[in-house]
């Protein structure tokens, strides 16, 4: 049995290692990592343009507090993609490796089935931090964007969202295991809840009902402070409120998506469908 | 082929259309890609689109002086529904090849005693059915929510989506051949699938882009095809949309070609290297 960090630590670095490889090994995928998010940007772009009142987003402003549809974009990105790093990272690499038939043997192996879980996704929110910073740097040569505000304030706002979204993770995990299916839970619900949150838009431009739902997100908040504290943009309360909802959050679902991912674990073993596909 | 070999080899195509439509029915959450997807996919894009208009829609002027309609909505939702058509079958005629590569079964497939576009034909059939199957879907779903009206002619509609079947499809078979070389799918997705978001004016008018980009727009088929479906939405006929009938006739009968001729060269390709069970 693997007993203790040390040990938990050289099978983080092993699993880190397999994916590095993995990702190594196929080099058009590494270099769409860097292309795509750019593709998603143009768009982005000539929409705000198609807007635009003599060259200024007037619309926005009256929303918003600032012009700069490209920077109020590319941190709701920024932090979509931290979302959709640790819910595909999970997700994902599970039923990819059901398909390929080494989940089963991979869970024989003495490391803890967490530990995997966190593994899974470490290259995962790697990758996406070099990601980003690339990426900011081509937005800003070619469509260009201005942050007014400090950015480790910023970054210590969205610390606590991270840690929670592991626990969400883990349940969405979960569900991939009752399903066999991946792609269409995970894109619906990582790319739904960042929406809902105001990842595009501020989310008053929403109707009543749908303002309720993202009122009751807490990442509607981490996406509004960011905001708020980086571009000066108007926010929904306080920034030390709406930092003290992160931290809150952050123990919910660490400790439901442990509870739920535990249960359904057992489930999956006592019905013998790990290896089902 | 004489005709008993031709009746094998229907077979053999009707089998593998069967068997990617029972793959594809058997995980329950394809119900989310055809139901819920064409009404939550636009929804982002409909919000910013809204905050960029403004409150009072002070902004909305700009937009219809290039989009010709301050309608957003039906606009946008036009776009993406295409938009995701053509998402769909990257993922499914795309990827089809790919997943039997991984799955260790295109080999055994292959060995099978007959010309081997019977798999590319039976995988095309079944995802072509699936995708009108889904496009209607959409089309219901976003009118009930989105409240889009067909003010045109629905037989220059009809007509439309049927003509763009060859030039969506073609376009699947290449890249379907391209992603067995490649060895990997989603790269290659995320880039054709980027390319036709940025060029085809799925989420804003194309004439907001640079002239250069303007000129790549207009070659492209699902430029002709997003912008006849926002015409006959908006009340035209079959005479408003012959220039783009006739351009996606043309395109979708050599790209269906270039297609074919992809895979064929492809496959011996990969026979001649033995690599056809490396992934």
């Amino acid at each position: 049995m693997l007993k203790g960090w040390p040990q938990h630590l050289r099978a983080l670095g092993a699993i880190f290692r397999k994916d590095l490889q993995v990702f190594m090994s196929y080099p058009v995928n590494a270099v769409m990592r860097i292309l795509e998010p750019l593709m998603w940007m143009t768009p982005v772009y000539f929409m705000a343009r198609s807007f635009a009142v003599d060259g200024v987003n007037i619309g926005l402003r009256a929303y918003t507090g600032t012009t700069d549809y490209v920077a109020f974009f590319v941190l709701g990105a920024a932090i979509s993609s931290y979302v959709s790093a640790v819910f595909w990272g999970m997700g994902f690499a599970l039923k990819n490796e059901m398909d390929t038939g080494v989940l089963e043997s991979n869970w024989l192996t003495p490391a803890p089935l967490l530990v995997q879980m966190l593994g899974r996704s470490l290259f995962s929110l790697f990758l996406t931090t070099v990601n980003m910073l690339m990426i900011g740097c081509c937005v800003w040569l070619l469509f260009g964007f201005e942050f007014t505000g400090r950015v480790l304030p910023a970054l210590l706002t969205v610390a606590p969202l991270l840690v929670a979204l592991y626990g969400f993770g883990l349940g969405l995990a979960g569900v991939v295991l009752i399903t066999n299916n991946a792609n269409n839970i995970i894109d619906l619900v990582s790319n739904n809840i960042t929406i809902l949150s105001g990842a595009h838009f501020p989310v008053t431009v929403l109707p009543r009902p749908l303002l309720a739902i993202s009122l009751a997100l807490p990442l509607t908040y981490a996406y509004d402070a960011v905001r708020g504290q980086l571009l000066g943009t108007t926010t929904l309360m306080p920034i030390a409120m709406a930092q003290a909802i992160l931290v809150a959050f952050m123990f919910v679902t660490v400790t439901a998506g442990l509870i739920v991912f535990g249960r359904i674990q057992d489930r999956c073993r006592q019905m013998g469908t790990l290896a089902h596909h | 082929m004489d005709e008993a070999s031709g009746m094998h080899y229907w077979r053999a195509v009707m089998a593998v259309a069967k068997r990617w439509l029972t793959t594809y029915i058997r995980y329950p959450t394809w119900v989310i890609s055809v139901l819920l997807w064409p009404v939550l996919f636009p929804f982002g894009y409909v919000f910013s689109m809204r905050a960029l208009a403004g409150p009072t829609g002070e902004a909305l002027s700009s937009f219809a002086q290039l989009a010709g309609t301050t309608d957003y909505v039906t606009f946008l939702v036009t776009g993406t529904t295409f938009w995701m058509w053509f998402n769909i079958m990257l993922w499914g005629l795309g990827g089809s090849f790919r997943m039997e590569q991984l799955r260790g079964t295109l080999e055994s497939n292959w060995l099978a005693p007959l010309p081997k576009t019977f798999l590319a034909v039976g995988v095309f059939l079944a995802e072509a059915l699936m995708g009108l199957v889904q496009l209607s879907m959409s089309m219901l779903t976003i009118a009930l929510v989105y409240g889009v009206r067909l003010a045109g002619s629905p037989w220059a509609l009809l007509s439309l989506i049927l003509i763009s079947i060859p030039s969506i499809y073609g376009t699947g078979l290449i890249f379907a051949s391209l992603v067995l070389v490649a060895k990997e799918i989603n790269g290659l997705i995320f880039f054709v699938r980027g390319l036709i978001t940025v060029f085809c004016g799925v989420t804003y008018p194309i004439a907001v882009l640079p002239g250069w980009m303007q000129s790549v727009s207009r070659v492209l088929p699902l430029s002709h095809s997003v912008s006849a479906v926002r015409a006959v939405l908006a009340g035209g006929g079959f005479g408003t949309i012959a220039g783009q009938l006739r351009y996606l006739a043309v395109s979708g009968a050599v790209l269906m070609a270039l297609g074919f001729l992809a895979y064929a060269i492809i496959q011996r390709r990969m026979l001649h290297a033995g690599t056809l069970g490396q992934h």
